[in-house]
């Protein structure tokens, strides 16, 4: 085995990987936010809304679990342009990933929410608190105080399955690979560059979830502690 | 396996291992005595070699070996063969000729030689009927789909400075976002053109600006004069007398241009 390693392609191609990199952190922030809104409602839904509603996110989430992202994303983006709703393959990517996060998203939270006693809901209805009140502070808040290490991770993992975008010509950090590699023939380090970028934005994204969690989460408690 | 069987498959192997350096005298007498031509011919590229829906071989590159076969007066052998592996099948004498898109390079001229050119095999820039195009310029701030690391890619990376390229991972992922109406404007091989149009009935392909021209011909093992001559004889009869010309319409609905292709091969 004598593999000559050439990273030279660097020198020249870095501001592609740099446009890729930023476009990847621009659709996934912003399908996190959208999926992560999504989720939540449906969520909240699915455990306190009537039996209709409830079949209704039920559908949604199970339909979604159960197809595999590609699909989806193919049907956003050519299934919606062939009946004449032409969006940008970007568009098209946000909201295939918005759609598909906030179906995780809605069993994540429920899971979340349905660890808080409705005791707890008793409560604050005796101190006067309105619906809305009780639901932001008694019921979001803590459920996805429970929750936050499984949603973080899912948020990273959309982050990494963004890089399937490039089939519908995204040009994200992947599809700066596949251009790169096509151009310059290596592939094998083409791909560990873009290998250690997602490992950088991994850490980055992990970080920052982190960092919200010491805002939103004040007190701090150890998980699994009593609310 | 007994270690005599293993030495014996090793051994096997190693000879198919050798290239063709078997003391042929002269390939087109072995054709005539063995009463058949092997000809290589990828039949997974349609409309130029495919399957047909009685699983026969079908399509321009067939028709032609079939005429050609029909000439020498021996029957023909189709050796299926893939896009790379076309000018390994000569080496090793496994087929007598190649009709298989390949075109004329000067990389594969090292290795192989070819025939007159007995088809063009342009690469097009196409657009919507209602979308009209005649140079690069025409193309800035419009999106133009294409295959990623084609050499339609490279070219209008480097040509078309102000469009907008979509890259797409293959053909049909390429059709698809035609088909669909996501992009008006694509550029590929012309021979793809009937094909991408055909999908949706609705949105027509029409080719408007031609990028390269690359030329189809007939692959030979090197150091063949009589069959070699034969070869280049039989492709100037038959672009003159129309019976390759009829062929390559009756497949990918177009005339070839005889005249060009009888100047690019003298």
């Amino acid at each position: 085995m004598s593999y000559q390693f050439d990273f030279s392609f660097l020198a020249e191609r870095w501001p592609d990987f740099v446009a890729g990199a930023w476009l990847t952190i621009q659709l996934t922030v912003l399908s996190i936010g959208l999926g992560f809104l999504v989720g939540t409602v449906c969520a909240l839904v699915r455990v306190y809304g009537g039996a209709a509603p409830r079949r209704l996110v039920g559908f949604y989430v199970e339909m979604i679990r159960n197809t595999p992202l590609l699909v989806q994303i193919f049907i956003v983006y050519f299934g919606l342009s062939s009946i004449g709703l032409k969006l940008s393959a970007e568009t098209a990517a946000v909201i295939a990933l918005a759609v598909n996060m906030g179906a995780y998203t809605t069993e994540i939270m429920r899971a979340g929410i349905q660890s808080i006693q409705r005791t707890q809901l008793e409560a604050a209805d005796c101190l006067g608190l309105t619906r809305l009140q009780a639901i932001v502070h008694v019921v979001l808040l803590p459920a996805m105080e429970r929750v936050y290490p499984a949603l973080s991770s899912q948020f990273v993992l959309l982050m990494l399955a963004s890089s399937i975008t490039s089939q519908i010509s995204a040009e994200e950090l992947t599809a700066v690979a596949n251009n790169v590699q096509s151009d310059t023939y290596r592939s094998f380090e083409v791909y560990i560059v873009v290998a250690v970028v997602y490992l950088g934005l991994s850490v980055l994204y992990r970080f920052g979830f982190w960092a919200i969690g010491l805002v939103l989460f004040a007190r701090k408690r150890r998980l699994g502690t009593a609310l | 396996m007994t270690k005599l069987l293993r030495r014996r498959v090793l051994a096997g192997l190693a000879l198919a291992l050798v290239p063709g350096v078997s003391a042929h005298a002269d390939t087109l007498d072995d054709i005539k005595k063995a009463g058949k031509v092997r000809i290589a011919i990828d039949t997974a590229i349609p409309p130029f070699g495919m399957t047909d829906d009685k699983m026969q071989a079908a399509g321009s590159d067939v028709d032609t070996a079939q005429l050609l076969a029909k000439d020498l007066g021996v029957k023909l052998e189709i050796v299926t063969t893939t896009g790379p592996t076309r000018i390994p099948m000569l080496q090793t004498d496994k087929a007598d000729l190649v009709i298989s898109t390949l075109s004329i390079t000067p990389d594969r001229a090292k290795v192989i030689d070819f025939s007159l050119p007995y088809a063009d095999h342009p690469s097009v820039v196409a657009s919507l009927t209602s979308v009209p195009l005649s140079s690069y310029a025409d193309l800035a701030g419009k999106k133009v789909a294409v295959v990623r690391g084609t050499t339609q890619d490279t070219d209008l990376t480097r040509e078309a400075k102000g469009a907008q390229l979509v890259r797409y991972e293959d053909d049909s992922t390429m059709a698809l976002a035609f088909a669909s109406g996501q992009v008006d404007i694509l550029a590929t091989a012309r021979s793809l053109l009937p094909a991408i149009s055909k999908k949706n009935p609705a949105r027509k392909l029409q080719s408007r600006i031609t990028m390269q021209t690359f030329y189809l011909a007939i692959g030979m093992r090197k150091n063949e004069p009589k069959l070699k001559d034969w070869v280049n004889g039989w492709v100037r009869t038959n672009l003159q007398n129309g019976q390759l010309g009829a062929i390559y319409k009756k497949h990918h609905g177009i005339d070839i241009p005889v005249d060009q292709l009888l100047k690019a091969g003298s």
